[in-house]
């Protein structure tokens, strides 16, 4: 296999934005996203919006820390087997590293310091807002036609009235397919009823 | 116990862990505290709020910690490991899997359901970070339901709007709308304006 200079310019890539990710970003899984668009789909284009929300739905349904899938889809999809282990390594090297270091050197570190608290809040706040930016570019994305929209706001409803994710984004899966199916039809009948004409 | 064994264990979560990072706390509560003894509930408690509070993916930082308190660096390490490696194997089926039948029908059919599902669980994802930011607590929409039907004890006395956190979030919009800031930045110039203006 000849392997050149743009792949581990790649492998480069996908390990120090995940490990960037991980030390910087506090909240868990969706808190990523932002993030992963800018550098994936906004400065690299190696990725398109689609993508990253077949990756959002995905790493739902698929056991494991959602970062950590995430980092799995991302890197297979860039760069195979190879960009998976960068990826992974990314996000479990900062908090190995940050978490070693508190349990040998700070094991009464108080975590209830307002500081590190306001810190954090501080993080939170700036993620919130570049989350809601990002589900509103997504949206005006995805929700083109009736069926998006329906089960966009379904799922929504389910996971507030506290049905799992899982479960609601596997529920999702056979519709998109009885969906796929009835559109492929529809559209057949429509060409065959006036197909001279087109 | 031996350390591979922790990590097998945590290689087992890791298979079960659907949802995410938040699913270990009750694994961990029963195997682990329980079941075997390892940590005591308060250890774990206390492991829980440096494992919230530090960045990073929570579940590999409580298996870091978890498995430092079993036996040291090396523990930590094979923990996170072992954590993981169901993730690698799954993930990397799933996505091979995926692109192999790509133009079939019912991977179509799968990607068209699970995009506006996605959408629906970002937008779930925001309320539940105004919770964590903007507003003191989780939006206790029970209540908030509750006192609109005429029926409720009215709303927490805790739950309230933090303004800093609301301005923070606002600025942060704005920036990252009209200005080619990047989130690294941004990240850490909220960090330092939360602990200034949060306290």
């Amino acid at each position: 296999m000849k392997v050149d200079s743009s792949y581990w310019k790649k492998l480069w890539i996908l390990f120090f934005t995940f490990a960037k990710i991980a030390a910087l970003v506090v909240g868990g899984g969706y808190a990523i996203l932002p993030v992963v668009e800018e550098t994936f789909a906004k400065k690299y284009k190696w990725l398109t919006s689609d993508e990253l929300l077949d990756m959002m739905g995905l790493v739902q349904t698929i056991p494991g820390i959602i970062a950590c899938n995430s980092a799995v889809y991302i890197g297979m999809k860039i760069a195979g087997i190879g960009g998976v282990l960068a990826a992974a390594f990314g996000v479990c090297l900062p908090s190995v590293v940050i978490i070693l270091i508190i349990a040998a050197f700070f094991p009464h570190l108080n975590p209830s310091d307002p500081w590190l608290l306001g810190a954090f809040t501080g993080v939170r706040a700036c993620i919130t807002g570049l989350i809601i930016l990002t589900a509103l570019r997504m949206a005006g994305k995805v929700l083109k036609g009736w069926f998006a929209i329906l089960i966009a706001l379904g799922v929504f409803a389910l996971v507030m009235a506290g049905i799992s994710p899982v479960y609601a984004v596997l529920g999702a899966m056979p519709l998109g397919i009885v969906y796929a199916c009835w559109k492929r039809a529809a559209d057949k009948r429509i060409r065959e009823a006036g197909g001279i004409q087109k | 116990m031996n350390i591979f064994t922790l990590s097998f264990l945590f290689m087992r979560f890791g298979c079960v862990s659907f949802g995410g990072g938040y699913v270990l706390v009750p694994l961990i509560i029963a195997e682990l505290i329980e079941k075997r003894g390892l940590l005591t509930l308060s250890q774990f408690g206390n492991l829980i709020s440096i494992a919230q509070v530090t960045p990073g993916p929570v579940g590999i930082n409580t298996a870091t910690y978890v498995g430092y308190l079993h036996s040291g660096v090396s523990g930590g390490i094979l923990a996170s490991i072992g954590l993981i490696i169901p993730s690698l194997v799954i993930g990397t089926l799933a996505v091979t899997f995926i692109n192999r039948w790509k133009d079939s029908i019912a991977v179509k059919g799968v990607m068209q359901g699970v995009r506006p599902a996605a959408l629906g669980l970002l937008f779930f994802a925001v309320f539940q970070f105004l919770g964590m930011s903007v507003f003191t607590t989780p939006i206790p929409w029970k209540n908030i339901f509750q006192t609109l039907t005429g029926a409720g004890s009215g709303i927490p006395a805790d739950f309230r709007l933090s303004i800093g956190g609301l301005v923070i979030c606002c600025v942060s919009i704005l920036l990252m709308w009209k200005t080619k800031i990047s989130t690294t930045l941004l990240i850490i110039l909220s960090a330092v304006a939360g602990a200034l203006i949060c306290r």
